[in-house]
This record gives C-alpha cells, structure tokens and sequence, in this order.
C-alpha cells in the first residue's frame, strides 16, 4: 500500500470516528435533555408549592398558650412564652444538642417549633414546662431541645419571619 | 404517470390540511391578540369590570395572577374578599345566576379554546351584539344566547366608540386566549430550541448514513 | 473486565449470540427503501406514549368528578405537565399515522403473501389492541366528544345477537357510561400497551423467521443482504430525526389542532354536542358505520371494513411476486383505495347531509369492492401479465415457488433435535 492510501484510510478512519462521536454527543444531549420533563412533572406542582408558606395570626394566643398549626403537612407549635417560660431555658440546656434559646427564637416571646420528634416522628404532648413525646418517652423544654432521650436532636425551628408583631409567615425567612 | 400520481397526492393532501377551513360555516372577523404581560394585565382589568361580577375562570388563581407578574395591588382589588390562593370565582353566587339568566354562565377558563375559531370567536361574539326592532340587544352570532350586551356594542354609532369598544374586546379576548393557554409562550419558545436542535441532530444523522453506507460498493 | 462478564452471561444466557444473530448482525435486504422506517418509527412511538402516560398518571384522577379538574391541574401546574399532555396526545395521532403508512407500504408491496401472513395477521391484532387503547384513552379527559363518543360506540354493543343490551351494560358497568366505565378504561387504558409490548414481541419473533420483504418483491440472494448495525441503525435514527421534527411541530406550534374544540368543555349527560366527531384516524371506519342505516348492518360494516385486511393473503391470488412493483393493476386499486379511504375521512368528518350519506354509501360499497373484486382482478391480471411477458427472474421464480409448494406438501416437518 503507498504511503497516499495509508493516510487515506486512517483519515477516513478518523473523518468517521469524529462524526460518530459528535453525533453520539449530540444525540446524547437530546436524550438528556428530554429526561428533564419527565423528572421535573414529579417535583411539587405550583399549587402544592403555594402552600409552602403558612400565615398565622398570633392574637388570640394568651401568654402561656399554644397553638398547633399545620405548615407543609407538617404540626408547627407556636408557644406564647411567659417570663416564667422564658427563665427556665435560660442555661444552654442539656448536653444532649446544646444550643442557647437566643439561637431558636426571634422575639423570646414566641416560640416556633415544628412539632415532630426528632427521634421516629411523633408529635410530642404539651406537659407543664415543655413536651413529653409517648412514643418512647423523649422529652422536650420550653425551648424545644431536647432533655432525655432517645431523640437525638431539639426540636426543628421552621424558617419564618414577623410580617408584622401579631403575624408571622411560616416558610421563609423575610 | 408519476407526475399524475404526485400532483394527486399534493390534492388530497392540500383538501385534508383545508378541512377545518370548509367545516366553519360563520365568517369571523379576525382579532390579533396581544401576548405580552402589559397587554394581558390589561385584558384582565377590563374582563374583571365587564365580566367577572358572572363568569368564574375556576381553572386559575389568584396567586397565578401575582406569579405571572401582573400588579399586586390591583389583583387584590379584584379579589375582593375572595382568598388569594383560591379559584377566580363569579362575584354572582350560582342561584342568584340561575334566578337572573335561567342560567349559570359558563366558566371563562377555557372559552379561547372551546369555541370553534376560538379567539377570532370570542372577538367576534363580543362585537355581535345589535339592536332588535323590539329595542333589546340580540348577538348575530349566539342568537339564543342569555348574555346582556356588557361592552354596549349595540348601543353604539359613533365610530370613534365602537373603534374604543374594538379595543376592550381585543383585551379581554387576549386575555381570555391567555387564561386558556398560561404555558403558550414558554411552549413556542421551547418549541424554537427543540427544532432547531432537531435539525442539526438530523442533519449530523443524514452525513453519518452516507458515510456508513458509502461502505457498501 | 466487561469482556470477562459478557463471557460469565453467555455460559448461561445466549446474550452474544442472540445480539449477533438478531439485532447487529441480522441480515437485512439492502434495498430497502425509507417505507421501511415505519415499523421501528411504531415502536418509538410505543415507548414515547408509554413514558409519557405513565408520567402523566401521577397526576391524573380517573373520577368523574376530577378528572377534567386533574387535566387542568396537569396542563396549568405541573411542571411541564402541559408538555407531556400535548406530546401524549399527538403521539396517539403519530401512533395512526405510522401504524397507517406501515399497512400501506405492506399493501403496496405485497409483504402480507406467503409467507409472511403471520407478520400480517398479528399486526392486525395489534391495530385492534391499539383502536381499543385509544379508545379507552380518548374517554379519559372526561371532555364532551370524550363522554358522546364513549356513549356511541358503547352502544353500538347493542348489535350483539340476544343480549346485547345486557352487554352494552356489562361494558359500561352502570346504565349509562359513569364513573365506573372511567375508572375501568383507565385501567384497561394503562394495560393494553403492555399486551401491544407482548404482541410487537411475536411480531418480530415472526419477522426474523421469515426475513423482511423488499421493494422489488423478489427474495434477495444472500449476497443482497447486508448486517442491520450500522446499515438500518443509521437509517433508522436519521428517519426518527425526520419524524421527530414534524411531531415537534405539532407539539409546540399546534397542539390543539388534534383537540376537537368541544372537548375542552366537561362531559354533560344532558346536552349532547352539535356534532359528535370522533379523532381522524377513526374516521373513515365511522364513515363506513354510518353509512348502513341498519344498527346491526352498520356495526357489521364497520368490524368487516377493519377485519378485511386479514384476508389479504388469501384474497390475492396473484402469482406475481411482491407487490405493486411489477402489478399496475394492483398499483391502480391500490391508489384508489387510497383515494376513497380520504373520501371516507371526510364524509365521517362532516356533519351529514343527503350529499354526503350518498358519497359516503358509495364510498363504501367502493372500499369493500375494492377487497372483494381483488381475487378476480388479480388472476386476470396475472394472465394478462405472462402472456405481455415478464422479466425472466421473476418467471423463474413463480415456478421455484409452485416447485417449493409440490415439495413442502410431500415431505413432513421435522427438524433437527425433534424427539417425536
């Protein structure tokens, strides 16, 4: 074979080689990008995303009071602290999940937590200073860490924010 | 003969595309509907002053309003006591409507689509209204139909007024063609990428068929 | 490594073998011209509507009471819900659309004679299992042509000889069609692909027995064949471009041009549409119903003017082998069958007037004509043809076939490995 036909063949080899993969490539992306879609339809739709944000009303709430409100499907307990309350969590609470309660609350008054235990998901009772989850006995202050276990962690503060002093919106920080 | 054959098929093909042309029997004037969001919010305010104290849009919210980027404000002018995150619902409860029209009006949500010539329908409607000789309004298009002439096309000579009127219909009729189709833009758009990207993946498999089959002798 | 674990496979499963033998090396005539795109084009889009169903049935609610509300939930807020709406319904137009070029290339050439009836036969099964499919689906929107067309064709049902009312009811599962005749066309909706999956299966167990056909109608010698990879891989996915941009088309520009106007409306029992019209490919076929102002006589009419089909292998009885190609007669019906099934179209299409029943009759008793006249015309064409003379392979080849048929029918079936 002369030297001509030689390179030829190999740059036919790779003429052919090159638009196999671009077209591969190309062809790739498409199915790719058709998968998109399919995958994003199953992500919440724009109805049960506008039910992401909850807005609660805290007149009504008297000073040692609680209500219990439903956030994403969720029970988020909205404590009126009394000073009396508000002393008891003062310390940084047991060495179970250490957290000071300045971290957990915006105005020390109000208290808003979501009510699932972090140890299998119950909702735990409102039992003098503090909850009592009966599941398996795990215990809660009025800070909503956690005091006795099993649950690992305090319980989860929701992003919210005070769209004025008697509402907050729960869903997003402001 | 081949000739014959094609021209043929181009006939049938050509009297298959014009079928929807042939089975309309009304001529409708035609209306160019706006698309962009300032046409559209406009088209809103003037169907929740002219229509919606009867018809319910219940496939369309409040919030989707906000979200498509009309004004808050006005949006909750127009909700009046009803919840944001709720449907688009009559101001005029279904009794009072039966006891009024003998009738419930029909739901707006998807009237561009419902129509046979759709937005060209509805503009069409909407300026079909003329004075009886018994000096109530009749619609040349809906004769039977229970709805009061809400724009005042039939009580209208002046040209100046009617060319105003034209232009609330073309509103609310885009509006309308909006409400029926939210997704339409983003749709073309895609639609745009999605072709253009067709056809460079085709025309990539088109040289790749001829260079595997020039393998053959 | 993976050579290792393809090894490991073929000691106990026949993956290479089966790979080689009938998907890249599957010897496949190398004339065949783009109208054999179509078969693989039907099974794309098999998987696109199965793909874009099930995703769309996480949303949608087979209730009377939701189920329009669910499509309007899917079309406004889920995410790109409008597009897997718009893409399943074109598809079940692409689906006909396919199905119909593919019967009309195997008309046209002849790929139904022997032996290839059984590709032809359960590809008749299939066009029933997927009518049904779209049949059950169209119900689904719960619109007003979705409830009046149900309404219709149930109660064609009512022909059946003795019991047809009771039937009619059993379908339905409640006097009238409701919410049962919804939820069970939804399941049945969401089944039947699967059977087609099974069936398509057979389809092309038949195929790889008999080999495809090709446009000059003559088996090709075993030179003429060439590996299906990367000959027909490439021409397939080229063709699939093609096919892809015109449903895009449709898709994005024009989706609601297959929506009929009064199925965005919600079904209402009391108030039957101007004009009830079912979807284009059903057409011609309710054209051909309504054509026999008898019940009974016009349900007949329709089953046979979609059954007719299968009788193709024996109603040809042409020795002449392919198709159109070396047949002008049979070329010439072929295309005015064609003709009149657009005919058909369009009577089913218009709101009837005296005009139209009168085309439509004739129309039909043209489409059946055209089947019941084949078995004369093509004998005498066949004559006509051997006395113009033919070109010598074909010759040559009607008496290696009549010569193949004496020796099939003297020596039995057996074959290697048989037991019995």
């Amino acid at each position: 074979m002369s030297n001509e036909t030689v390179i030829e063949a190999v740059d036919d080899g790779n003429r052919r080689n090159f638009l196999i993969k671009l077209t591969s490539v190309v062809g790739g992306a498409g199915v790719a990008a058709t998968c998109v879609p399919f995958v994003a339809s199953m992500n919440p739709s724009t109805d049960v995303l506008a039910k992401a944000e909850t807005e609660v009303d805290l007149t009504g709430i008297t000073p040692g009071g609680i209500r219990t409100v439903a956030w994403q499907g969720k029970p988020v307990f909205i404590l009126h602290r009394t000073a009396e309350q508000i002393d008891s969590v003062k310390t940084v609470g047991n060495a179970l999940d250490p957290e000071p309660d300045e971290k957990r609350v915006q105005h020390p008054e109000w208290l808003v937590v979501i009510g699932v235990c972090t140890h299998m998901g119950c909702v735990p009772n409102k039992e003098g200073l503090g909850w009592i989850c009966h599941c398996h006995g795990s215990q809660y202050d009025d800070s909503g860490r956690v005091t006795r276990g099993p649950a690992p962690k305090n319980l989860e503060v929701p992003p919210y924010y005070f769209a004025a002093d008697n509402k907050i919106i729960i869903g997003k920080t402001a | 003969m081949r000739t014959l054959m094609n021209t043929l098929w181009k006939a049938v093909l050509l009297g298959c595309f014009s079928l929807p042309v042939w089975a309309n029997e009304a001529v409708l004037e035609k209306v160019a509907i706006e698309t962009d969001v300032k046409s559209i919010e406009r088209g809103a305010e003037a169907l929740m002053g002219a229509c919606h104290s009867c018809h319910s849009m219940k496939y369309l919210h409040y919030r989707d309003l906000v979200s498509y980027g009309m004004d808050k404000q006005k949006v909750e002018t127009w909700r009046g006591d009803q919840p944001l995150d709720g449907a688009i619902l009559a101001q005029m409860g279904e009794s009072d409507a039966m006891a009024s029209f003998g009738k419930v009006p029909p739901d707006l949500s998807l009237m561009a689509k419902a129509r046979d010539g759709g937005a060209n329908y509805l503009y069409s409607y909407l300026l079909g209204y003329y004075l009886k000789a018994d000096g109530m309004a009749g619609n040349h298009l809906y004769p039977e139909t229970k709805m009061p002439d809400v724009l005042n096309v039939s009580g209208t000579t002046d040209a100046a007024q009617h060319a105003e009127i034209a232009g609330q219909a073309r509103d609310i009729v885009s509006f309308l063609a909006w409400v029926s189709d939210p997704h339409e833009a983003e749709r073309i758009r895609l639609g745009y990428y999605v072709i253009a990207y067709l056809l460079v993946l085709t025309t990539l498999l088109y040289l790749l068929k001829n260079q595997i089959w020039s393998r053959l002798k | 490594m993976p050579g290792r674990i393809i090894e490991w496979i073929d000691q106990r499963f026949p993956l290479t073998s089966f790979v080689k033998h009938d998907l890249t090396g599957y010897p496949t005539p190398r004339n065949l011209s783009y109208w054999w795109n179509f078969g693989f084009l039907a099974g794309f889009v098999l998987v696109l509507q199965v793909a874009t169903g099930i995703f769309l049935a996480m949303h949608y609610k087979a209730d009377i009471a939701q189920s329009f509300d669910s499509i309007q939930h899917i079309m406004r807020d889920v995410n790109y819900g409008w597009l897997l709406r718009y893409m399943h319904a074109t598809g079940a137009s692409a689906f006909f659309f396919v199905i119909f070029v593919h019967m009309a290339r195997t008309l046209y050439y002849g790929s139904y004679r022997a032996p290839r009836e059984l590709m032809w036969w359960t590809g008749q099964g299939l066009l029933l299992l997927l009518m049904a499919t779209a049949f059950m689906g169209y119900l689904l929107p719960w619109g007003q042509m979705s409830f009046w067309g149900a309404t219709v064709i149930t109660n064609l049902f009512r022909a059946t000889p003795f019991i047809g009312d009771q039937v009619v009811i059993w379908l339905r599962g409640d006097y009238t069609v409701g919410d049962a005749t919804l939820t069970r066309f939804f399941s049945l909706h969401y089944l039947f692909p699967f059977i087609i999956f099974a069936a398509v299966g057979i389809h092309l167990v038949a195929l790889h027995t008999v080999k495809s056909s090709n446009p000059s109608g003559i088996n090709l010698a075993d030179k003429d064949n060439i590996p299906f990879h990367p000959y027909f891989t490439i021409k397939d996915l080229y063709g699939l471009g093609i096919f892809l941009i015109v449903y895009s088309v449709f898709v994005f520009f024009m989706p609601d041009s297959l929506i009929e106007p009064a199925n965005n409306i919600p079904a209402n029992p009391m108030q039957t549409p101007n004009h009830i019209v079912p979807e284009w490919y059903f057409l011609p076929f309710y054209a051909i119903l309504r054509s026999v102002p008898n019940l009974v006589g016009g349900v007949l009419a329709m089953g046979l003017s979609v059954m007719i089909f299968a009788f193709m292998p024996f109603l040809d009885r042409s020795r002449i082998p392919g198709g159109a190609h070396f047949r002008p007669i049979f070329k010439i019906q072929f295309y005015l069958f064609l003709v009149d099934m657009f005919i058909l179209g369009y009577v089913g299409y218009v709101p009837p007037t005296p005009q139209t029943i009168v085309i439509g009759q004739i129309a039909t008793l043209c489409y059946f004509g055209s089947f019941f006249l084949i078995p004369f015309v093509s004998k005498a064409e066949e004559r006509w043809l051997m006395q113009r003379g033919l070109p010598p392979e074909i010759t040559a080849l009607i008496e290696k076939e009549a010569h193949d048929k004496e020796a099939r029918k003297k020596t039995p079936l057996r074959r290697k490995g048989d037991i019995a």
